[in-house]
């Protein structure tokens, strides 16, 4: 697992210090600082990479300073046939900025002005063994995983059949009760009662809040873990979220839904996923409810929508009806 | 108990939509409810039972309703299939 740092929040800005990226990610990304540890000073803001190009050369216009700014052959090159006065000054310029680090890759030399100037204006430079590509992958993995938006919610998350149900409703509704009875058909637990949510490339990754194991509480026995009782195969990480079903006390007024051709969703975290609202009562199977959902939107996601499908037969069945009435009508007059 | 025929106004026929409105509306009152179409004769609380008459633009349904609310119920269906569903 990777571990995110000790995010800061300011306000609703995230921020990683270099320092601590450098120490969770120097054996990933096969990171050797060049200028003094004193320069590791600054604050990582975005999950954006930048490659200087231009800025190098004097041209400053639209200069994503903010980022981490990531020296390849190309640069270094450019900079190398530079004459060292207009190497200087142009380094100098660009450093004023408030860089919070440069990393060159492919284990390239640095220019000694460069180093020295780094130095004199706090900014720290890293040289990595990888490619500039590999270094732009998974540095840029890293970092969305770090800046991603993130909420924990009360609920409870299972892999029915491969869909990610997102179980919630009322503390004592029975969404733990209705998990145990999903485990034990064979499906798979998350984590019960608080979701970790994170919102990645516009999907929902759902997971626990610590890595204690797969515990849950039942009202009236107390704490079970659930991977030591069902065994391993009744537990996973992390599941992507599709489906969210908020479990509600019947009630008789209630508008719910009759054939499922209005789709409902929920906005969580930026992102739509469709959401069921399910009456429960007693004596109704909630898990086999529940797997149906599941197997519903897998069967949606291959392309048969069965309110669909019979809605449509209906409306074809009326409309060759109401010709053969308006024939007979005619034949009568 | 009270019987009222009523005929099928919209040119779309009892469809999905209407079905569902009819159902809702229904669903909401204490008494029984029953629509009858030639020899079938369903549930009017149940949305399969709706859909399954497939009762056409033109044809006609008699609904059936038991209880203590009776005409109200009858009263909000009737002007239902009178304002043809919000249909043209």
């Amino acid at each position: 697992m990777t571990g995110t740092g000790s995010l800061l929040k300011v306000g609703n800005m995230k921020k990683l210090s270099v320092k601590e990226l450098y120490e969770l990610k120097k054996k990933d990304l096969s990171l050797s600082l060049i200028t003094h540890p004193n320069t590791m000073q600054g604050y990582i803001t975005t999950s954006f990479l930048n490659r200087p190009g231009l800025a190098l050369t004097g041209y400053f216009d639209r200069f994503e300073y903010s980022r981490i700014q990531i020296f390849g052959e190309t640069e270094i090159s450019y900079l190398q046939s530079l004459k060292e006065e207009v190497l200087y000054n142009n380094i100098k310029e660009a450093l004023v900025y408030d860089i919070p680090a440069i990393i060159i890759t492919k284990g390239l030399s640095v220019p000694k002005q460069i180093e020295f100037l780094a130095n004199e204006m706090m900014i720290p430079i890293f040289s990595s063994r990888l490619s500039t590509d590999k270094l732009f992958n998974s540095l840029r993995i890293y970092l969305q995983s770090v800046f991603a938006e993130s909420k924990t919610i009360h609920g409870t998350l299972i892999d029915v059949f491969g869909v990610g149900i997102l179980l919630t409703g009322k503390s004592g509704i029975g969404k733990s009760e209705c998990a145990l009875e999903l485990v034990e058909r064979g499906q798979r637990l998350i984590t019960d009662d608080v979701v970790k949510i994170t919102s990645k490339d516009d999907i929902l990754v759902g997971c626990a809040t610590n890595n204690y194991g797969h515990f849950m509480e039942v009202r009236g026995i107390g704490l079970i873990d659930v991977a030591k009782m069902f065994g391993i195969q009744a537990v996973r990480m992390k599941k992507r979220i599709d489906v969210q079903i908020e479990l509600m006390p019947w009630k008789d007024n209630m508008d719910y839904e009759r054939i499922g051709l209005s789709n409902n969703s929920v906005d969580i975290l930026g992102n739509k996923i469709p959401i069921i609202y399910l009456p429960i009562s007693p004596g109704k199977n909630v898990a086999v409810i529940i797997e149906v959902v599941a197997m519903n939107h897998i069967s949606k996601l291959f392309g048969y929508d069965a309110a669909k499908e019979y809605t449509n037969k209906l409306q074809e069945d009326l409309k060759r009806k109401a010709v053969v009435r308006e024939n007979q009508i005619e034949k009568k007059e | 108990m009270i019987r009222k025929t009523i005929k099928i106004v919209n040119k779309l026929g009892m469809h999905a939509r209407p079905a569902t409105m009819i159902v809702k509306a229904a669903t909401k009152y204490r008494s029984e409810f029953k629509i009858v179409k030639s020899d079938m004769e369903i549930n009017g609380k149940s949305i399969m039972g709706v859909m399954t008459l497939a009762a056409e633009f033109g044809s006609e349904l008699e609904l059936v309703a038991d209880g203590v609310d009776e005409e109200f119920l009858i009263k909000e269906i009737t002007e239902m299939f009178a304002n043809k569903f919000g249909e043209d």
